[in-house]
C-alpha cells in the first residue's frame, strides 16, 4: 500500500501533504500535551514495535501472504493521536531509510497509513465499544472490525489517490484494493484480536482505550491522578466476575441491562452496517468499463479479468441475479453479515480463555501516564511489575506459539 | 515490507566529498531532486536522462560502488514495476493502440503512464538511496533538527531507529524458531500464530523499553537528548545545493519549453 513517486500527481500530493501535516501537526501537540517529552521514548518503542511486526507476513490463501499494518492495534492501545504520531513515523522512516513508498508521495502514505488508518480504527472501535455488550467478547469484536475497516478504509482511499490522479480509475482501482484488502484485513482483524487479548491478560495497564476505559471513575490514567491512584480504585472494586470474565466495572449502571441482552445490541450494530453496505456499494462498482468490456469484446471475461477475483462473491455481485445494482446491494449486504460471523466467532473464540483481566501492576509505566511527579514513581514500582505480571521470557519462545506445530 | 534487513545501516559506505557534507545540504539537495523529477511530464525523456545522468555523477563524486547501489535498488523497484505492469491496461485512455501477447490491447496513453510511474518511482528511490548511503542515520536525524522539524519528532525517529534493530532481530529469531519447528500457514485462520507472535513481540519489546527508560532515568533523563552539532555551511554545502538546483531548474525549464 506504500505509493512510490510518479504515481500520484502533483495536485494529489500538494493536497495530501498539507492535509496529513495539518492533523499530524495537531496530533503531535495533543499527543505532547499528554505525555511530555519524558515519555517519548515508550513512543520510539511502540513505533520500532510496529515496524518490525510489519516484517511478519501471514498466510492469506495457499501461496499469498498479508502483512500487519498496526494502525488500530496502535490506536486502542496509544489513543488516536499518539498512535497517529507513531504510525507516521513509521511511514516516514519507511520512506527515508528503506526507500518504500516515494518522498513525495509521503504525504499520501502519511494520510492513508498514518491518519485515516488510525483515525478509522479508533472511531469504529469506540462506536462499536458504545453498541456492542460490554463483555470481553464485545470488546474484542470492536477491536476485530476496528482493524478491518481501518486497512479497507486506507486502501479504498489510496484507489482514490490513485484516480484522482488518473492513474488508475476508480471504478477499477476502488473494487480491486477493497477486495484483496477486505480479505487481507481479517488477517489485521485476528492477529490484532490475538494481540489485545494476549496483552490485556497480562498488561492491562498498558492499553488506553481497554475494556475498563471509561467505566471507573478515574479509569483514564491522564484524566485524573496517577496511574497509581487508578490502580487502587480498580482493586477496591471486585476484581473480577469470574463467572464471565468480565472487568467488574461493567457490573455498574446501565451495563447490566446490556449484558441481559447483548443480541438486541449486535443485531442494531448488524443493520446500521447492512444498510450501509447495500446504500454504499452500488456507487463502489457502476457498469463495467475499460478492461472489463475488452475483455467482454474478446471473450475471455470468464478467464478472470484482472487476477482479482479472490473473493467468492465475485465483482460484488451475486450470481444469478440480473439487475446489477440490485445484485451488489445484496452482495454488499451478504459480505458485511458474513464478516460480521466472521469476526464475532472469532472474538468469542480467542476471548473465553484470554481475557481475565487481571490486576495490573502497581506503577507500571503507560506511555501517557506522563505527570511529572509520578517519574519517581515508575523507577520505584517497575521493580515490581516485572514479578506481579505474566513474564514473557526472553530467551525462550512464548509458550503459545507452539500451537503453530503440527 | 519486502527488504528485511538491508537497510538503515549507520555506517556511511565509504568516504567522500559529499559524505562530509553537511546533512541539511544533502537533504535539501536530494528533496529537491525528487520533487523536480516527479513534477517533470513524463513525455520528455530527455530530461529524465539528464536527471538520470545527474544522479549518476553525484553516484561517481561519492565514490559509491554504482552496483551496490543498484543492488539496493533492486530491493525495492521489483514491487513497483509488479503493480505498474497491470496499470496500461486498465487505464483505457487514448492515442494508438497496440496489441500484446494474444489480443490484449494497450493504449499510447497507457504505456505513456506506465513509464512515467516507472521513471520516477526509480528516480526517487534512487536519490533516496544514494542519500541514505552518504549519509548516516544519526547525521539525518541532526539535519532535520537543523531544518526545524519538530523535536518529538525527531527523538521519536531517533529512539525507534535504536530499537528497530533489536526488534527485527527480535522477530527474526521468532520466525526461524517457528520455521524450524515446521510451522507452515497456509490459510487466513492460520494468522493466530502471527498473532501470538506479534502479541510475545509485543510484550518483550514493551518490558525492554520499560527497562531501558527506568535506567535512562535514574541516569538523569530528563526528556533531552545531547544535540550534536552539524559541520555548518560552508562554501562546499553552498557550491552543492546550487549547482543542484541550478542544473535541476535549467532541465525543467527546458521541459517546460
Amino acid at each position: 500500500m506504500h505509493l512510490p513517486d510518479g504515481f500520484i500527481d502533483a495536485p494529489t500530493a500538494v493536497a495530501t501533504a498539507g492535509g496529513s501535516l495539518v492533523v499530524v501537526a495537531y496530533a503531535m501537540r495533543r499527543a505532547g500535551r499528554l505525555m511530555g517529552e519524558r515519555t517519548v521514548p515508550l513512543l520510539g518503542v511502540t513505533a520500532a514495535f510496529i515496524f518490525a511486526a510489519q516484517m511478519l507476513n501471514f498466510p492469506v490463501a495457499a501461496g499469498t501472504s498479508g502483512h500487519f499494518v498496526g494502525a488500530a492495534f496502535a490506536a486502542v492501545v496509544l489513543g488516536p493521536w499518539a498512535a497517529i504520531v507513531v504510525m507516521t513515523v513509521v511511514v516516514a522512516v519507511q520512506a527515508v531509510g528503506m526507500a518504500d513508498g516515494g518522498i513525495t508521495a509521503l504525504g499520501a502514505n502519511v494520510l492513508n497509513m498514518g491518519v485515516v488508518a488510525v483515525l478509522a480504527g479508533y472511531l469504529v472501535h469506540r462506536a462499536l465499544r458504545r453498541i456492542l455488550p460490554h463483555s470481553a467478547t464485545g470488546y474484542l469484536t470492536s477491536v476485530g472490525v476496528a482493524a478491518w475497516a481501518s486497512v479497507v478504509i486506507s486502501a479504498a482511499l489510496t484507489s482514490v489517490e490513485l484516480a484522482v490522479s488518473g492513474t488508475v480509475p476508480l471504478h477499477l482501482a476502488l473494487p480491486a484494493m477493497a477486495s484483496v484488502h477486505a480479505v487481507i484485513g481479517l488477517g489485521e482483524a485476528v492477529i490484532t484480536i490475538t494481540v489485545l487479548a494476549t496483552v490485556l491478560a497480562s498488561r492491562p495497564d498498558l492499553v488506553r482505550s481497554g475494556p475498563l476505559a471509561g467505566r471507573i471513575p478515574g479509569s483514564r490514567p491522564h484524566a485524573h491522578g496517577t496511574p497509581g491512584d487508578d490502580m487502587a480504585v480498580r482493586e477496591a472494586t471486585d476484581p473480577t466476575d469470574d463467572a464471565t470474565g468480565r472487568p467488574a466495572g461493567d457490573a455498574t449502571g446501565d451495563a447490566t441491562t446490556t449484558r441481559r441482552r447483548p443480541w438486541g445490541f449486535l443485531a442494531v450494530a448488524l443493520a446500521i452496517a447492512v444498510t450501509l453496505a447495500v446504500v454504499v456499494s452500488p456507487f463502489a462498482s457502476r457498469a463495467p468499463d475499460g478492461l472489463e468490456s475488452v475483455a467482454e469484446a474478446q471473450g475471455f471475461a470468464q478467464a478472470g479479468t484482472g487476477g482479482w477475483n479472490l473473493s467468492p462473491v465475485a465483482d460484488y455481485r451475486l450470481p444469478g441475479i440480473s439487475d446489477s445494482g440490485l445484485a451488489t446491494a445484496l452482495a454488499g449486504a451478504a459480505g458485511t453479515i458474513a464478516l460480521f460471523a466472521i469476526v464475532l466467532l472469532l472474538g468469542r473464540s480467542l476471548s473465553g480463555r484470554r481475557t481475565r483481566v487481571v490486576a495490573p501492576p502497581a506503577g507500571a509505566l503507560h506511555p501517557l501516564g506522563g505527570h511529572e511527579h509520578t517519574d519517581h514513581r515508575h523507577a520505584g514500582h517497575s521493580h515490581a511489575g516485572h514479578t506481579h505480571s505474566t513474564e514473557v521470557p526472553e530467551d525462550r519462545e512464548p509458550h503459545h506459539s507452539h500451537t503453530g506445530a503440527p | 515490507m519486502t527488504g528485511t534487513h538491508h537497510f538503515l545501516t549507520d555506517q556511511r559506505i565509504g568516504a567522500s566529498p559529499i559524505h562530509r557534507l553537511d546533512p541539511r545540504a544533502k537533504i535539501v539537495g536530494f528533496l529537491t531532486l525528487t520533487v523536480v523529477g516527479v513534477s517533470t511530464p513524463a513525455t520528455e525523456v530527455w530530461a529524465f536522462a539528464l536527471y538520470y545522468a545527474l544522479l549518476l555523477f553525484l553516484v561517481g563524486l561519492s565514490r559509491l560502488p554504482l552496483a551496490f547501489v543498484v543492488r539496493r535498488a533492486a530491493l525495492v523497484l521489483p514491487v513497483v514495476a509488479v503493480v505498474a505492469v497491470f496499470m496500461p491496461f486498465f487505464h483505457g485512455g487514448g492515442g494508438r493502440t497496440f496489441h500484446v501477447l494474444g489480443g490484449v490491447e494497450v493504449t499510447e496513453a497507457g504505456l505513456m503512464l506506465l513509464s512515467n510511474v516507472l521513471l520516477k518511482a526509480a528516480l526517487g528511490a534512487l536519490s533516496a538511496i544514494v542519500l541514505g548511503l552518504t549519509t548516516s542515520f544519526g547525521e539525518l536525524i541532526v539535519g532535520l533538527d537543523g531544518l526545524r522539524v519538530p523535536r518529538i519528532f525527531t527523538l521519536i525517529v531517533s529512539f525507534m531507529y535504536r530499537y528497530s534493530f533489536v526488534f527485527t532481530e527480535e522477530s527474526r529469531r521468532m520466525h526461524r524458531a517457528m520455521e524450524s519447528r515446521n510451522y507452515r500457514g497456509r490459510w487466513l485462520w492460520d494468522a493466530k500464530v502471527i498473532g501470538h507472535m506479534v502479541s510475545a513481540l509485543f510484550l518483550r519489546s514493551y518490558h525492554r523499553g520499560e527497562r531501558v527508560y527506568v535506567a535512562m532515568i535514574s541516569r538523569g533523563y530528563d526528556g533531552t537528548m545531547p544535540a550534536a552539532s552539524p559541520p555548518g555551511i560552508h562554501s562546499a554545502e553552498v557550491v552543492f545545493v546550487v549547482c543542484l538546483t541550478l542544473a535541476l531548474g535549467a532541465i525543467r525549464t527546458g521541459a517546460a519549453l
